[in-house]
């Protein structure tokens, strides 16, 4: 296989064919999942490939700029839309997104990792912004559920003079966690159990796997950072909105 | 002879139920004393539980002020002021870890000695002290919740129903400490109870309230026995849910 054409994306439709064939002959109902599926995924692809040209053509910072504030807002709404029953859920995906992808991206500038090329920028921010998104979203959710199926301990805390701060420090910390625990366990077993996704495709395209490889480190230890910054940011924000300024509980249920 | 430390002026606290607006508390007005004894009764939902809320500064009140040794609440620190006007709630909660953990949760300064003190003070059993909360059956879990009250030395404690969940032994050793409390301690003490015949044994000046208001006050034995309010006698003949 040297660099796929087009004619390698037709033939390899029979492997969706095959499993359109496989899934009727055992009655399991998705062949319209796959067909679907599979379209989308072509169209999605395809149109996204033609922006990525034109941006890597352009090559200007403001058009850099522009798609990935895009992809934070579809994000940060993506991330909002799974927490149910929290107002205002939306501004601290987005803040929390932005300032997670932004510290990371920011950094890798100024210590010359990366340079402001749209080629790096691109796809390493569609990378940060993924799990920016999924850290934000967890932790949203784990901190909500867990301050509202705790309420006595909480206030049993106030009661006792504790601050809003002491009485909801083991759940904005385990809130947090669980916005970092899937890029922890990747950083695991990485390698061992799995090749990720960007180090594969270097391999396919041609690189040296060494080369591969310390883009994988690299790729794995940025999207570290914009974890963490993102699941701080949106504990800090999440639980504010829990308490009044005389360190009362309240949920607006 | 005594002064007033605690003060409820005028008030209400309205909250929103399926947006429409409920008084839970309705202009409640009442001088506690330092060092007195004090009942809250009522049936269910009368806004017993929403009135110590208030008064532990967990909720905010719609209009009305509350004011701790003649100076209006918001003067103080709200968790300055929960330590002076300790509250039990109605269903104690036991944080995870030992006895001692969460008799020093109320104060992390506390001396061995200072523990021994205050599980000698409820009567519980020394050895159970290093023991986990999870096995502790509830007259027990209810006395590690009032040692755990004391060790912030309040002036004033708010007890929440504090027998609901006991049986009858308990129940009887849970307000003979009561009684205890309050004479070594000089604490003033308000017990919110829906049981006459407990009002009766703890003794005091009890409040009766309904629907969020404050209906009739007076030596316990004349409100339970002898009410002179319509509310009152209709509470005393059991005829109000
Ligand atoms: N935050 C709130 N939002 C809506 N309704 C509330 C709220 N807090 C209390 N209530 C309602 O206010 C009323 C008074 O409740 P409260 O718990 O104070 O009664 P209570 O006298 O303590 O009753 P009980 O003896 O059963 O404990 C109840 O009808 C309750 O449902
Ligand atoms: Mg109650």
């Amino acid at each position: 296989m040297n660099n796929p054409a087009l004619t390698e994306v037709v033939i390899s439709l029979l492997l969706v064919v095959a499993s359109l064939a496989i899934t009727r002959y055992w009655k399991i109902n998705v062949a319209k999942d796959i067909s679907l599926g599979s379209v989308r995924a072509f169209v999605q692809l395809i149109a996204v490939g033609y922006v990525l040209q034109l941006v890597f053509d352009i090559e200007s910072v403001w058009l850099v700029l522009l798609c990935l504030a895009v992809m934070i807002l579809i994000g940060a709404q993506a991330a909002a839309s799974r927490i149910k029953g929290f107002r205002g859920s939306f501004a601290i995906t987005l803040l929390a997104m932005t300032v997670g992808s932004f510290f990371t991206l920011a950094s890798m500038l100024a210590l010359n990792i990366i340079t402001m090329e749209a080629r790096y920028i691109i796809p390493l921010g569609g990378m940060i912004i993924g799990n920016s998104m999924n850290a934000t979203a967890l932790t949203l959710d784990r901190l909500t559920s867990d301050v509202k199926n705790n309420r006595l301990a909480i206030e049993t805390s106030l009661a006792l003079g504790k601050s809003w701060r002491v009485a909801s420090v083991g759940f904005v910390r385990s809130a947090a966690t669980t916005g970092m625990i899937s890029i922890l366990n990747f950083m695991k077993t990485v390698g061992i159990v799995a090749l990720p996704g960007a180090m594969t495709g270097m391999i396919l395209a041609g690189a040296d796997p060494l080369e591969a490889v310390y883009l994988q480190i690299i790729v794995a230890y940025m999207l570290l950072a914009a974890v963490v910054v993102t699941s701080i940011v949106t504990v800090e924000l999440t639980i504010r909105k829990f308490f009044t300024r005389f360190h009362q509980l309240t949920l607006n249920d | 002879m005594s002064r007033p430390i605690l003060e409820s002026i005028n008030l209400t606290r309205t909250v929103s139920i399926d947006n429409k607006p409920r008084t839970i508390v309705d202009n409640f007005s009442f001088q506690f004393q330092q060092g007195g004894s004090y009942l809250i009764i009522g049936p269910s939902g009368a806004g017993k539980s929403s009135l110590l809320r208030l008064f532990n500064r967990l909720d905010e009140p719609t209009t009305g002020t509350i004011r701790f040794h003649d100076k209006d609440q918001c003067n103080y620190s709200p968790c300055k002021l929960r330590r002076s006007i300790g509250y039990l709630f109605q269903t104690p909660y036991l944080f995870e870890g030992s006895i001692i953990d969460n008799i020093r949760y109320a104060d992390s300064e506390l001396s061995d000695d200072d523990i021994t003190r205050l599980t000698d003070m409820v009567h519980l059993r020394s050895n159970l002290i290093h023991s986990g909360s999870s096995r502790l059956s509830g007259g027990e879990l209810q006395r590690v919740a009032m040692a755990r009250l004391l060790a912030m030395s309040p002036e004033v404690i708010l007890l929440d129903e504090p027998t609901s969940s006991l049986d009858p032994t308990h129940t009887e050793t849970i307000e003979e400490l009561i009684g205890e409390i309050r004479r070594k301690h000089s604490v003033t003490v308000i017990v919110v109870s829906h049981d006459p015949a407990q009002a009766l044994r703890i003794g005091g000046d009890a409040l009766l309230m309904v629907e969020g208001r404050l209906i009739e006050t007076g030596p316990v034995e004349q409100i339970v026995n002898n009410p002179q309010t319509e509310f009152g006698q209709l509470y005393r003949d059991r005829k109000l849910s």
